[in-house]
């Protein structure tokens, strides 16, 4: 089974390094660097925190790349196909999932890496927010129709 | 403008980018941290990677904290979360489970966040990501204005 293989998980385990490191070194683990990037009320006053622009675009420019390399193989190092998002539609759900999502990162500067990154040096609460998150998840779960045929059947 | 950190954001965001590189050309999946988590529940056949991905990020994050310290996390390590707004009298423990409600319930149904529509999605030019990357940006920044809790 490819998804058990050594050199599978050292490479999911090797991206999971590298993604924890890039949220420590940007500083993205700190609830309060992220807000001050989402308080643009503080742009006229000069107090504004750019920094979180700067982290995204070159992440972007970094995987844009790969997926060009992507598209010019049939399928990556260690499986068989590479997994494609399946949803193709712009629904509500999409647009209201990222609104809730919006209203809960805007209320804690805090989006799933970092929540996961700061087990590494838990302040107090983490613990709590992230059993409401494993909650939260469980619960959009049972909207979200299960199965991968029954998915595809909804996505298109 | 003091607390602005081209450099190291610049530095972290390419080892971000690079993370999803290596599991995009690797193993062919989306480096979506809402994505990985959230498909732990139910456990399927592929619980062992989404787990092994979640360890090491946490000790990429704690490992670089004690090799590069002086990045720090605001200054002070461990980083704190953040109280809700004083004058909206709401109990800590109260705001964080909303928070935290909101952002798992959110991600499941939105298929995503800041990583797997952010950074892979845009990536990926993906009509569906520019979306969803628009409306939670702009949900979160009327959320910090309302609350005014910066």
């Amino acid at each position: 089974m490819a998804v058990l293989r050594p050199p599978y998980l050292a490479t999911a385990a090797l991206s999971g390094l590298l993604f924890g490191a890039g949220l420590y070194v940007s500083q993205m683990v700190d609830p309060l660097k992220v807000l001050r990037f989402l308080d643009f009320t503080a742009i006229p006053s000069g107090g504004w925190d750019p920094s979180l622009a700067f982290v995204i675009v070159p992440a972007i420019l970094v995987m844009f790349i790969a997926v060009r390399i992507g598209r010019g193989r049939s399928a990556p190092l260690f499986d068989k196909e590479f997994h494609e998002p399946e949803y193709k539609r712009i629904d509500t759900r999409l647009v209201g999932g990222a609104a809730l999502f919006g209203i809960g990162w805007g209320m804690s500067g805090i989006c799933p890496g970092p929540a996961i990154a700061l087990i590494a040096f838990p302040p107090d609460g983490v613990w709590l927010f992230l059993a409401a998150l494993v909650v939260g998840s469980y619960a959009g779960s049972l909207i979200v129709p299960s199965g991968h045929a029954k998915r595809l059947v909804d996505a298109k | 403008m003091e607390s602005f950190t081209p450099l190291t954001a610049a530095l972290g965001g390419s080892l971000i980018g690079l993370a999803a590189a290596v599991l995009w050309l690797g193993n062919g999946r989306i480096a979506g941290i809402s994505g990985i988590f959230g498909q732990l529940l139910p456990p399927a056949q592929t619980v062992v990677w989404r787990l092994v991905f979640l360890a090491a990020l946490v000790l990429g994050a704690w490992g670089t904290s004690r090799l590069f310290p002086a990045v720090g996390v605001g200054g002070v390590e461990p980083a704190a979360l953040v109280p809700p707004p004083a004058t909206w009298g709401v109990p800590p423990p109260v705001w964080l489970i909303v928070a935290g409600l909101l952002i798992g319930f959110g991600t499941k149904i939105g298929n995503g966040c800041t990583s797997g529509h952010g950074v892979c999605g845009l990536a990926r030019l993906s009509l569906r990501s520019l979306v969803a990357v628009l409306v939670f940006f702009g949900v979160a920044i009327i959320t910090v204005t309302v609350t005014g809790i910066v």
